[in-house]
């Protein structure tokens, strides 16, 4: 009985709220005749006022800013994170310290428009809840699977007022997942060991984007676990035998040199993989939920799968049906010549 | 212990706060984004005689919706802290005794930190946590430290750091197990950080519990006063040795679990701040108790204006600003002490 009562006086108050919101809007509009706002809920379940073309936008994250460049709003990004590094130009957008501690101060004083958040796996609920009291408007992205990270940069197109570009982008990665996953039909996947960190080692839970994108790489974690960042025994990892180890770094020749290390130390140098040097290097945009995701995952599946990729060059490129019709017929051509001779 | 006159302690607190007036003032000018002093007077002072300030907005957000807030959650911690540890000292007579090496801040910790696991969205649900968490420890901390039915007070300090440590082994455990996505940035916070702007409410609730808890400390200095000679000696004087005990007790669990729930475990300010106050006031409690206060707000606001300004816009954990200034410091008095 009380349960009910509660849950009709929640509908009550949810009911009241909702009547409310359109006459907070026409205050705010007849009150400034600034700009046309736009309602949105965002995947953290926020309702968020964002006007139609927002012009200082402050990114919390490194994929998020990522995101902004892929959709071609760089222009309006008015500050980033200490950590923003790619493209190289988003380096020289003003700073607001970093994602977990940004500078309160400095984000107000860029008068931002609106904030971009990436929620629950990388900003704190925190600092969302702290900036939408200082008057802000911030919208935030959540996002546990490749779907999901392109769902969101979609989304984040549609808030920034991308236009068709992040449907098309958006579009296009889909069918890259696409062709790759035929690529790798049928083919068992490799047990591997995804290095987030050494020392202790850490490893990715099968519940992130991460160990979304390593299964579509072709990929499966010798341990499995639903921890975000499981702290792994090496015992474990020995006993499991990975087939690869998978680093993720900007700087290949970074990783070669730790392997050479870690190759002198009791139970790496026990690893099959680490004797026969079958390692997956892969960009660290594999550790990034934006557009560039979806390269790192068909570079690593390339590592992995390596056999995938060369017997079906051929048959996949004319498969498509892609290409300009010069080329295909090339190819249709130097197939008729191999038969002929 | 020097002669206590109402017009002593009327002169000590005016000098402190005189001085965290002038602190508050610096705290406000100093920050990642640059504000000219004039700009920063003239609007104060047209805030002060109830007009608008005349800053531009985001100037106006910065300075009365950034800065000064956390200058005032800044000190309330700051006081906070320093009157629980002035209590502890008083009741374990002990002058080493502070929420902090006494375990007390990180009971408070787990218990803010197991609020944030199991039930992070029911309203005011961490200083309540913290606050059980913070009473809980110093209970079992306390009959730790007994032998023979008396308080001993080297068995207390190792009880409380033993404590201390093996709630920090727990929050460990609980960090790499359990660590869901709530649980972000919980290693910042647990150094002492005071950076995200807390919500209004937990300002009222702060304000509110602060007061009363204080008021209730306060309330019985004199007769801690009387116990500074041994619980025996006070009760043949008449003192109710057990309800004091049990007043100061709950009064700073609750100091600490606040403090700790809105900025996590900032260390040395509650054992360094009596100390210090005590060598330049004497150990009345009938002063230490109000002087402990503004000295801590004024240690606090000072350590977490560095804290934020030092390397700038990158802020650092309070907690860490305090240790790295309070160790040295400590050593200092302890020394001078023993000569």
């Amino acid at each position: 009985m009380p349960q009910k009562f509660l849950s009709q006086a929640a509908r009550v108050c949810v009911a009241t709220a909702l009547l409310c919101v359109p006459s907070v809007c026409a205050q705010t509009s007849l009150g400034t005749p600034g700009p046309v706002l736009r309602q949105f809920t965002d995947e953290a379940g926020r309702r968020v006022s964002v006007p139609v073309s927002p012009q200082r936008i402050i990114s919390l994250a490194p994929a998020m800013t990522e995101t902004l460049f892929a959709l071609g709003v760089e222009d309006r990004i008015g500050g980033v994170t200490d950590f923003c590094d790619y493209p190289p130009a988003a380096r020289k957008k003003p700073r607001i310290g970093g994602a977990i501690n940004p500078n309160f101060e400095q984000i107000v004083a860029l008068q931002p428009d609106l904030v971009l958040a990436q929620a629950l796996t990388l900003n704190r609920r925190e600092t969302v809840d702290a900036l939408e009291r200082l008057g802000l408007t911030v919208y935030a992205t959540s996002a546990s699977t490749v779907e999901g990270v392109l769902e969101s940069t979609r989304l984040v197109g549609e808030v920034t007022g991308a236009g068709q570009r992040g449907e098309q982008l958006v579009t296009q990665l889909r069918e890259r997942l696409g062709r790759l996953k035929q690529r790798l039909e049928g083919r068992p996947p490799r047990r591997v060991l995804f290095v987030v960190w050494h020392e202790p080692l850490i490893s990715v839970g099968t519940e992130t984007f991460l160990g979304d994108a390593l299964r579509l790489a072709g990929a499966v974690p010798v341990v499995e676990t639903e921890q975000d960042w499981p702290r792994l025994s090496l015992e474990e990892v020995v006993r499991q035998q990975p087939e690869y180890l998978v680093f993720a770094s900007a700087h290949e020749q970074g990783v070669e040199h730790l392997l050479a290390g870690l190759k002198q130390r009791p139970g790496w140098r026990d690893l099959e993989a680490m004797k026969h040097h079958r390692v997956a290097i892969v960009s660290d945009a594999i550790n990034r939920p934006a557009p560039r995701l979806v390269e790192a995952i068909e570079q690593l599946a390339r590592q992995l799968h390596p056999e995938a990729f060369e017997e079906k060059e051929v048959t996949g490129s004319s498969q498509l049906g892609l290409r300009p019709m010069s080329s295909a017929t090339a190819t249709a051509r130097n197939a008729g010549a191999g038969t002929s001779r | 212990m020097r002669r206590m006159t109402f017009r002593r302690v009327l002169w000590v607190c005016t000098l402190q706060a005189v001085v965290l007036l002038a602190v508050v003032v610096v705290a406000l000018k100093l920050g990642a984004v640059p504000i000219s002093v004039t700009d920063l007077v003239y609007s104060l002072g047209r805030v002060a005689i109830g007009h608008d300030s005349q800053l531009p907005s985001q100037f106006q957000v910065i300075v009365f919706g950034l800065r000064l807030p956390r200058i005032i959650l800044a000190i309330f911690v700051g006081a906070a802290l320093s009157v629980a540890g002035a209590g502890y000292q008083a009741l374990l007579r002990n002058p080493l005794a502070d929420p902090y090496v006494l375990g007390v801040s990180g009971g408070a910790a787990l218990g803010a930190i197991c609020s944030l696991i199991f039930a992070p969205e029911i309203p005011l649900v961490t200083p309540a946590a913290a606050f059980v968490g913070a009473t809980l420890t110093i209970t079992a901390v306390y009959f730790l430290g007994r032998r023979q039915g008396q308080l001993d007070g080297s068995t207390l300090l190792l009880g409380g750091v033993i404590v201390a440590s093996f709630l920090q082994a727990v929050i460990m455990f609980l960090m790499t197990t359990l660590a869901g996505r709530e649980l972000r940035g919980t290693s910042f916070w647990l150094m002492g950080d005071l950076s995200t702007p807390s919500p209004e409410e937990i300002g009222w609730v702060f304000a509110v519990g602060l007061a009363v808890s204080i008021g209730a400390i306060y309330s019985t200095s004199a007769d801690l006063n009387l116990m500074l000679g041994g619980e025996n000696e006070a009760i043949h004087l008449g003192v109710n040795v057990k309800r004091v005990k049990l007043v100061v007790y709950v009064a700073a669990s609750v100091l600490t679990g606040l403090a700790v729930s809105v900025s996590g475990a900032i260390g040395y300010v509650g054992l360094l701040v009596p100390h210090a106050l005590r060598w330049l006031v004497g150990s009345d409690y009938r002063i230490l108790i109000p002087a402990s206060a503004l000295g801590g707000a004024i240690v606090v606001v000072v350590a977490d204006t560095l804290a934020r300004t030092i390397a700038a816009p990158t802020e650092f954990p309070v907690g860490a600003m305090t240790a790295m200034a309070g160790a040295p410091v400590f050593i200092y008095l302890l020394r001078r002490r023993m000569r």
